[in-house]
């Protein structure tokens, strides 16, 4: 899975005519021709600088978005729902090492990135920072949340940078297991008992606003994303992600009769697009700043597990060992 | 302040929220990186599939599996530090590398030792293992496979790995896959639903009309 609605922020730093223009023209030329940018290529600053923040987030929100799923696993309903569940979770974690590895070969060691998301410094998608209260919370995050997941992994695989594209090739053709099994496990509530109708009409209540943010918010239109644009690093607007969501879930959601928590919803018949209540960016930009639910949470359990996992990092090492960047 | 999580794993760890001193990560408390390398059959040639993070070769043996070939068996994985593969330049599109290698080798005393090459053929694509050849060192080697191993069609960029610094796959390794057709949870194919979808808006609304 993945939080989508990357911010591309221009800083001062950004400044390309610093770059030599013969260079920068030819990187330019090797995009426009449909190459993929390999780690050993020159690069613009501006180009490793936002590729490098945005495949870090990526890779965050993978090992932290295990976290509100993983807290079903003991109570499964069933060994086949908890084996299922487990197998979902370890390829989270999968993902997340498949996505620290193409950020290395930007120049950025796992350390740093791991210092960075543990002191708060570098963010990952802000819906894992809300609670999975029942297992049907879980069945949400596992269909919708991946199901939108997909739509910007999809988007983001047809990028420049190789090592990243190679690495969400990877990453979608995982996912389409994730999404069968959330619909699936949701099917099942939605079409069992009142009591599992019920849960399951909650847990779509609790996660239908973060769902929402989940895909950033509107892109600002600038030189800048237009330039991220240009050099394939930016594939989609956050709208464009949402939209392409809602027109493939939400029939799916109607379907079995759950309701969805926006009496505004509905999909224009002229403009072909979908009309929705606009979530509360206040408190998207509050949770993102560390004042949600689980943020503490999250970080502190991340926190403990590279801490208490030191010592044995450190037996295991030999005195030969030395960091190089990996290749590809 | 320990507090309540809805995880009662994580609940077991008794965490402190309140810490405020920062978190610092020494150098190389992530481990170094090995490069992955797989065979899908047995007359495929070995392929790059990326890297893991481990301290020895073997743990980077199992972590790759689990990281590459949990899901999709394979006939062969082998690992490799990072730091003991020998990297030539990367060309443009069309050139090869071999056209800027000289053809003489020069006459040495020292040991030869077996070398891996590996090529790349495309942008976008991942190194190729191309064959195994003698030679006195990786600059050697390049060239040997310059006479051994080019094809013609353009190379852009060569890996050269000595074959000692490489864990292979060995008879007793095989074990590690005999689990994957059991797990069948892991596939798409489990999760059939669109029969109980059918019953349940039947129910709702009568048969679909012909």
């Amino acid at each position: 899975m993945y939080g989508g609605g990357n911010i591309f922020e221009a800083s001062r730093f950004d400044n390309l005519a610093q770059e030599d223009p013969e260079k920068l023209a030819e990187f330019e030329a090797r995009i426009a021709r449909g190459e993929k940018i390999e780690p050993s290529d020159w690069m613009p600053a501006l180009y490793r600088k936002q590729l490098i923040r945005m495949i870090e987030q990526h890779a965050h929100s993978e090992i932290i978005g295990a976290l509100p799923e993983g807290t079903w696993i003991t109570r499964a309903p069933g060994f086949q729902r908890k084996m299922a569940l487990m197998a979902k979770v370890q390829d989270e974690v999968g993902h997340a090492q498949l996505l620290y590895s193409a950020a290395e070969t930007l120049g950025k060691p796992r350390e740093q990135m791991m210092q960075d998301l543990i002191n708060g410094r570098s963010k990952y998608s802000n819906i894992f920072n809300y609670p999975a209260f029942t297992w049907a919370d879980s069945t949400i995050i596992s269909w919708l949340v991946d199901a939108g997941a997909i739509v910007n992994q999809l988007a983001n695989s047809k990028g420049s940078y190789g090592p990243y594209c190679r690495a969400l090739e990877r990453i979608c053709a995982e996912e389409s297991f994730h999404l069968k099994y959330g619909h699936h496990a949701v099917i099942h509530l939605a079409t069992g008992t009142k009591i599992q109708r019920e849960m399951v009409q909650e847990a779509l209540n609790r996660w239908w606003p973060p769902m929402m943010h989940f895909f950033g918010p509107p892109d600002k239109v600038s030189v800048h994303t237009e330039v991220l644009t240009k050099w394939k690093v930016k594939m989609a607007t956050n709208d464009e992600c949402r939209q392409q969501f809602l027109d493939m879930y939400v029939p799916k959601i109607w379907e079995l009769e759950l309701t969805i928590p926006d009496s505004n919803l509905k999909k224009n018949s002229q403009t072909r697009q979908w009309e929705y209540s606009e979530p509360d960016w206040e408190e998207f930009k509050r949770v993102i700043n560390g004042d949600g639910p689980c943020n503490k949470e999250r970080l502190a359990v991340r926190r403990t597990a590279e801490e208490r996992g030191r010592w044995v990092r450190e037996a295991l090492l030999t005195p030969e060992a030395k960091y190089v960047t990996p290749l590809a | 302040m320990v507090f309540d999580s809805l995880d009662p794993r994580i609940n077991r760890l008794n965490l402190h929220l309140q810490r405020q001193e920062e978190y610092k990560s020494v150098s190389l408390d992530q481990l170094p990186t090995y490069e992955v390398f797989l065979q899908l059959k047995p007359d495929k040639e070995y392929q790059h599939a990326g890297i893991v993070h481990a301290a020895t070769p073997d743990t980077a043996f199992l972590f790759a599996k689990e990281q590459f070939s949990r899901r999709y068996t394979c006939t062969g994985m082998w690992v490799v530090s990072s730091s003991c593969v020998w990297v030539t330049q990367c060309m443009e599109l069309e050139e090869s590398i071999y056209d800027h290698l000289p053809d003489d080798l020069h006459e040495t005393k020292e040991s030869m030792s077996a070398y891996d090459i590996f090529h790349l053929y495309q942008r976008g694509k991942q190194h190729k293992h191309a064959g195994k050849l003698m030679a006195s060192g990786h600059g050697d080697a390049v060239i040997r496979a310059k006479q051994q191993l080019d094809q013609g069609k353009p190379v852009l960029n060569i890996w050269s790995v000595k074959t000692s610094d490489v864990r292979t796959t060995g008879k007793e390794d095989l074990e590690i896959w005999s689990t994957l057709p059991q797990k069948s949870h892991r596939e798409v194919i489990s999760y059939r639903a669109g029969e109980k979808l059918k019953l349940f808006k039947e129910k709702k609304h009568g048969p679909p009309a012909k």
